[in-house]
């Protein structure tokens, strides 16, 4: 037989089953399949498990319910969020003491050069991210109970209407919100969304919600350019975030990762109580992968940077005159038209590619002065009106994650394109986003 | 006996399904999740925002949007 009369006799087999049995193969398969399970259950099984569901149910009654089912997942929400971050407070705190004084140890340390590669470069940049590991841990801890005890599937099920307007999934909430923390737990939780396009575009937007290391900025220039309403305008940068997330992934779904979104059908579990052998064993699994990420890539790029700040031979470390200050220089005009085009601000910003805070430990350097003070020091010296600073904050808030975050994303797609790309269009959606406020609001305030 | 779509059973109603609908993996991942015809199903809530639904079916719960459970008839039990 050739391969055409092969295919033809399949389609007239196909024909005349259908025919017969009324239904196509699928279909029959699985109804023949349930059949025999239902007949096997019937002679071998003596109770029917009812029990636990029925507590489920109960459980489920106000869980889910109509009125409380919202505010319970924002609740639940805000708890974590204290969870995470008050208990790391104290760690965080002792991890950035113990950096510090290794780092000050080890700046004694001679050659000069030898010295500052060791406290500036890997000991600094070692710090800056480790320092990360306490609320990473205690999230994938909070994120595993929350999974192993059932409510994760309820947590979806709630927002799922939301969500799905959007073009993302259900599952795609709790990342963002986690993102707030810290963007690097918030990508990795993007794992429990299966649809492949759902899951991409929900990493690639994490990086707009705004990490807790973007606040120190917010907070100092706030501070020091809008004293009447500090408050008011750090807030206003979360909600920034979440609008143009929430727009972006819209585009994203709409261009290049078009597609049916991933469907719904998935079981509610009953609710189980979580053992604390598998808590720790889902913590240890995600953990283990950020600790691994900041021995490699994260490493490479800190002594990069510490290169570019050191050489040539003999300039202070990350002055002008030393190469990263020359790159600053360089690509300040850029930047001009989002009103900030002068060398300190481009070069606290390439710094922030480290960690978002070192923006401003940055501009202390550059300065020479005290953090106290650095918000007045910078709108006498730079020249900056709080709109420029407004544009500036903007722009901090958008632009490419930090390093760690971006050696994540290439772990979760594993991909560099993908890592390389969520930098680049971040930076773009930045400058577009900071160059609008500065243009358009120079309209209005002069 | 009455036949409805599986979206317009109230909280509580039950049914056996007639029929499943749609196309493709949709339509596979509903078979595979048991819904066949035959089954009962429970209809037991509505999401808070209306969407998804969840029903009970072979003694578990699952969830679906609406658009996926417009495409199953059920006998009104």
């Amino acid at each position: 037989m050739s391969r055409e009369e092969i295919l033809q006799t399949k389609d007239k087999i196909i024909t005349h089953l259908r025919g017969i049995l009324g239904d196509d193969a699928e279909t029959i398969i699985a109804e023949r399949r349930y059949g025999f399970i239902s007949g096997l259950l019937k002679d071998v099984l003596k109770k029917p498990p009812i029990e636990r569901l029925t507590l489920s149910d109960n459980i489920d009654k106000v869980v889910v319910n109509r009125w409380l089912g919202i505010p319970l997942f924002l609740a639940l929400l805000y708890g974590v969020f204290q969870f995470v971050f008050t208990l790391s407070g104290p760690f965080m705190d002792w991890i950035d003491q113990f950096f510090g004084w290794l780092g000050g140890y080890a700046s004694g340390v001679s050659p000069d050069w030898l010295g500052s590669l060791l406290a500036d470069g890997i000991i600094g940049g070692l710090g800056s991210v480790l320092i990360f590991i306490p609320p990473i841990f205690l999230l994938f801890i909070a994120i595993a109970v929350l999974e192993d005890c059932g409510y994760m599937a309820r947590g979806a099920f709630v927002m799922d209407r939301i969500m799905h307007k959007v073009g993302l999934h259900g599952r795609s909430f709790i990342p963002m919100i986690l993102g707030f923390g810290c963007n690097i737990p918030g990508i990795m939780a993007c794992r429990t969304i299966e649809n492949p396009k759902d899951r991409l575009t929900t990493i690639l937007i994490n990086p707009f919600m705004s990490c807790g290391a973007r606040l120190p900025i917010f907070v100092l220039l706030a501070a020091a350019f809008f004293t009447a309403n500090q408050g008011l305008v750090v807030f206003s940068m979360y909600i920034i975030g979440i609008i143009v997330a929430i727009f972006m992934a819209l585009v994203l779904r709409k261009s290049i990762l078009k597609g049916p979104s991933g469907h719904f059908v998935m079981e509610l579990p009953p609710y189980r109580l979580p053992t604390v052998t598998g808590v720790l064993v889902h913590m240890w699994e995600r953990g283990s992968l950020f600790l691994r990420k900041a021995g490699t890539i994260i490493f490479g790029v800190v002594v990069l940077v510490w290169l570019l700040s050191s050489l040539p031979w003999g300039v202070e470390y990350a002055s002008a005159e030393s190469w990263i200050g020359q790159i600053g220089s360089f690509i300040a005009p850029v930047f001009a038209p989002c009103g900030f085009g002068q060398w300190q601000a481009a070069v606290s910003l390439l710094f922030g590619f480290l960690a978002k805070e070192v923006v401003v430990g940055t501009m202390g350097a550059i300065f020479a002065v005290e953090e106290g003070i650095l918000g007045g020091a910078i709108a006498a010296q730079l020249g900056w009106t709080p709109l420029i600073a407004f544009a500036f904050m903007v722009f901090c808030l958008l632009y490419a994650p930090c390093v760690a975050a971006i050696g994540v994303i290439r772990g979760e797609t594993n991909s560099w394109k993908w890592a390389g790309f969520a930098a680049l269009y971040t930076t773009v959606v930045a400058w577009i986003a900071a160059t609008l406020i500065f243009q358009v609001g120079r309209l209005f305030v002069g | 006996m009455a036949v409805k779509l599986l979206t317009e059973l109230k909280p509580g109603e039950k049914g056996r399904i007639v029929k499943i609908g749609g196309t493709g993996s949709i339509h596979q991942r509903l078979l595979d999740m048991g819904l066949v015809s035959g089954s009962e199903v429970e209809m037991q809530r509505v999401a808070p925002l209306g969407d998804p639904i969840e029903i009970r079916v072979k003694g578990y719960n699952l969830s679906l949007r609406k658009e996926e459970a417009a495409s199953i008839q059920v006998e009104v039990t």
